[in-house]
């Protein structure tokens, strides 16, 4: 007669099949949840209560979908367009500029939206062509735009913040504000590799400085600029809830959006001009969009919360069957015999790299957190310093084969093979990697903005 | 009582609109087979209704998702305007979203059951042959179908408590939590009309020398 413990190992192992064999993720996660019930004698009902109740517990993860939608209205609206275009006024005259405009672009895009897919796609759609005319390897611009999606989940807003916060009970404002610094540094050290290689191939040409063009660039961004302040100033200085500054910028973007294609439309404005034929009074409104467009907008950003959101409740229902099966306890025995707070740190580095390599964001988090992170406090490590720490490396997992999502993104946007874009990320793996490390090792990164830890 | 004496006291108890006796009925083994039924039959006559209606076919969760969707936004927004310019906040403001949220989530699930766009690693499936292609999608459509048979039971179960408990949805008066609990088992029988139709879809591809998988982008429509 087998144990439980085997008959689980078996489950186990038989979901690993499945998940090999390219059963999604959320059969893979319910599959075991329902094998591991009947072992455990659990009654199925839980699973059916739990299944509804996530949703209802937080209004925190409502702040997932809100981000999403933020992400696809300020693309839809034009104002990720004149983002970039600010980037690109204010770094095109250095070698390969338009390389690094697109990482800040990717940067700015993820003050507003929460999501790295969505950098990516986004980001890569506008500026690859430019690249490619530019005279830069369509490689690298595919890889560039991979590389800078993956700040996506680290500037804040994030949602990977919120799901982390949700399921370690954090707060979530508290690990946005966490998120600004290595955010920062990840687009600089990616922009650091990136002028690199251009530097050594001579990609890219070279535009004039221009304090005018600046200017008008970021007078034309302002609607930008707005969102990100308002995100930024609210959830800092408490004046509302991630969530409900997710809920704000939807309907600033929606707002923005409307009276940007109002004004067009009764103004009769060319948005198709070049930039430098464009007056001033011209750069204050975007594209937009009408009415009619908003619900193929929310369609989009339903579809990916219809994939995101029964991932994330599933992953609940597994957490407490990894609760009952002590499984936490197990791998905190493990970390803790290797000694203190670095080799801890870097055993739980090494875990999510390696799980980031085979494994989308979303599930690294919600499965390895939870165990993970009490792992981290009990030496030492400070909650929110470890999200970030957890972050940053899940975010690398987006540019790491096999299973790189934002490489599958890149090479859908971009139409470069997925196996030819590999080698270009190598250089920014590397500046991201470095980056993970100085935070791992600089609690202060993390914690700086944040005056109460 | 046997077991189809304990499908009839569920369904008594169904067509009388009598909670308390829904909620006791459904305790028995008997409600798995119903089900299993209400799955497996209810799922093909709504493949076959979206196979008559194309305008269902493309639109139904679509329009639950995007409603919802949109709600949420709404009332949040509006929550805050409400809570700055008028100094004022509707209770249920912060309650009515996430069973909104709930909604959109599962009936997404849905949705991308359709479009074949939920998260998974493809690297090994994509490059075995055309016969374990079609044994993983069958696997696939097995998977999905078992536990749409596993959901539905137990969120019928949940609601039906919810209803026997006259649950109210925080911040109203008269608004029934069960109202919203109710479109989880909805959204999983169309989940299982969606199996069905891939099911369709997967022998007619094998049969006719189609390619059995395509690459979907998550957020990437239809």
């Amino acid at each position: 007669m087998m144990t439980d413990g085997t008959v689980i190992t078996l489950i186990s192992i038989g979901v690993t099949l499945l998940f090999m064999l390219g059963v999604p993720v959320f059969l893979v996660i319910a599959s075991w949840v329902v094998g591991c019930s009947f072992v455990l004698g659990l009654t199925l009902d839980n699973m059916g209560a739990e299944l509804l109740n996530v949703f209802n517990k937080g209004f925190a993860l409502l702040a997932m979908p809100l981000f999403i939608l933020t992400g696809d209205l300020i693309n839809k609206s034009g104002i990720a367009r004149r983002l970039s275009d600010f980037a690109y006024a204010c770094l095109g005259w250095i070698r390969g500029g338009l390389a690094m405009a697109s990482l800040g672009a990717c940067g700015l895009f993820a003050a507003i939206s929460g999501s790295n897919s969505a950098t990516t796609a986004t980001i890569g759609s506008m500026l690859h062509p430019e690249m490619v005319k530019g005279g830069y390897d369509e490689r690298f611009s595919a890889a560039t735009a991979a590389a800078g999606g993956t700040v996506g989940i680290i500037i804040p807003p994030s949602i990977i913040f919120i799901v982390y916060g949700f399921l370690l009970n954090l707060p979530i404002s508290d690990l946005f504000v966490a998120g600004i610094l290595p955010g920062a540094l990840m687009v600089i050290g990616m922009q650091l590799a990136c002028w690199l290689i251009c530097w050594a191939n001579g990609w890219g040409y070279l535009i004039q400085l221009k304090l005018n063009r600046v200017l008008k660039t970021a007078f034309g961004a302002w609607l930008g600029f707005f969102a990100i302040g308002l995100v930024l100033w609210g959830i800092y200085t408490g004046k509302f809830s991630p969530t409900e500054a997710a809920g704000v910028t939807v309907g600033f973007c929606i707002i923005a959006g409307l009276l940007s294609w109002f004004a067009n439309h009764v103004l009769h404005m060319d948005m198709a001009r070049d930039l430098s034929e464009k007056s001033y009074a011209e750069m204050l409104v975007v594209e937009g969009f009408t009415l009619r467009e908003i619900p193929g907008i929310t369609m989009r950003s339903a579809q990916i919360t219809g994939v995101l959101a029964p991932l994330i409740a599933i992953s609940v229902v597994m957490q407490q069957i990894l609760s009952l099966l002590g499984a936490q306890a197990v791998i905190t025995d493990f970390l803790t015999s290797m000694g203190g707070y670095y080799p801890v740190l870097l055993a739980s580095m090494a875990i999510v790299f390696v799980s980031g390599m085979v494994l989308e964001s979303l599930p690294v988090t919600i499965i390895l957190a939870p165990i993970l992170a009490p792992i981290a406090a009990s030496v030492g490590v400070d909650p929110i310093h470890f999200s970030v720490i957890f972050l940053v490396g899940a975010s690398i997992g987006f540019i790491t084969p096999p299973y790189g999502l934002n490489l599958y993104v890149a090479s859908g946007v971009t139409g470069v093979p997925y196996f030819r874009l590999l080698r270009y990320t190598v250089p920014y793996l590397a500046a991201l990697i470095g980056v993970w490390l100085l935070v791992a090792v600089t609690p202060e990164l993390a914690l700086a903005l944040l005056p109460n830890r | 009582m046997s077991n189809f004496g304990d499908i009839w006291a569920i369904l008594s108890a169904a067509f009388a609109q009598d909670a308390w006796a829904l909620r006791n009925a459904m305790k028995s083994d008997a409600t798995w087979i119903l089900g299993f039924i209400v799955a497996i039959a209810g799922g093909w006559a709504i493949a076959m209704i979206y196979k008559r209606v194309p305008l269902l076919d493309r639109h139904l969760e679509r329009t639950f998702m995007v409603m919802s969707y949109l709600a949420i936004a709404l009332i949040i927004f509006w929550g805050v305007v409400d809570r700055f310019v008028f100094s004022n906040q509707q209770p249920w403001s912060t309650t009515i979203p996430p069973l909104l949220f709930m909604i959109m989530a599962w009936f997404g699930a849905t949705y991308n059951v359709r479009l074949r766009s939920h998260l998974s690693f493809m690297e090994f499936r994509s490059r075995l042959s055309r016969k374990g292609q079609m044994a993983c999608l069958c696997l696939d459509n097995v998977l999905w179908m078992a536990f749409a048979v596993i959901v539905i039971v137990t969120t019928a179960r949940a609601a039906a408590l919810s209803a026997s408990n006259f649950q109210i949805v925080l911040g109203t008066d008269n608004v029934m939590q069960w109202w919203f609990l109710l479109t989880a088992p909805f959204a999983f029988l169309l989940m299982a009309a969606r199996v069905v139709e891939n099911v369709y879809e997967d022998l007619e591809n094998y049969r006719n020398g189609n390619e059995l998988i395509q690459k979907t982008v998550i957020g990437g429509g239809e």
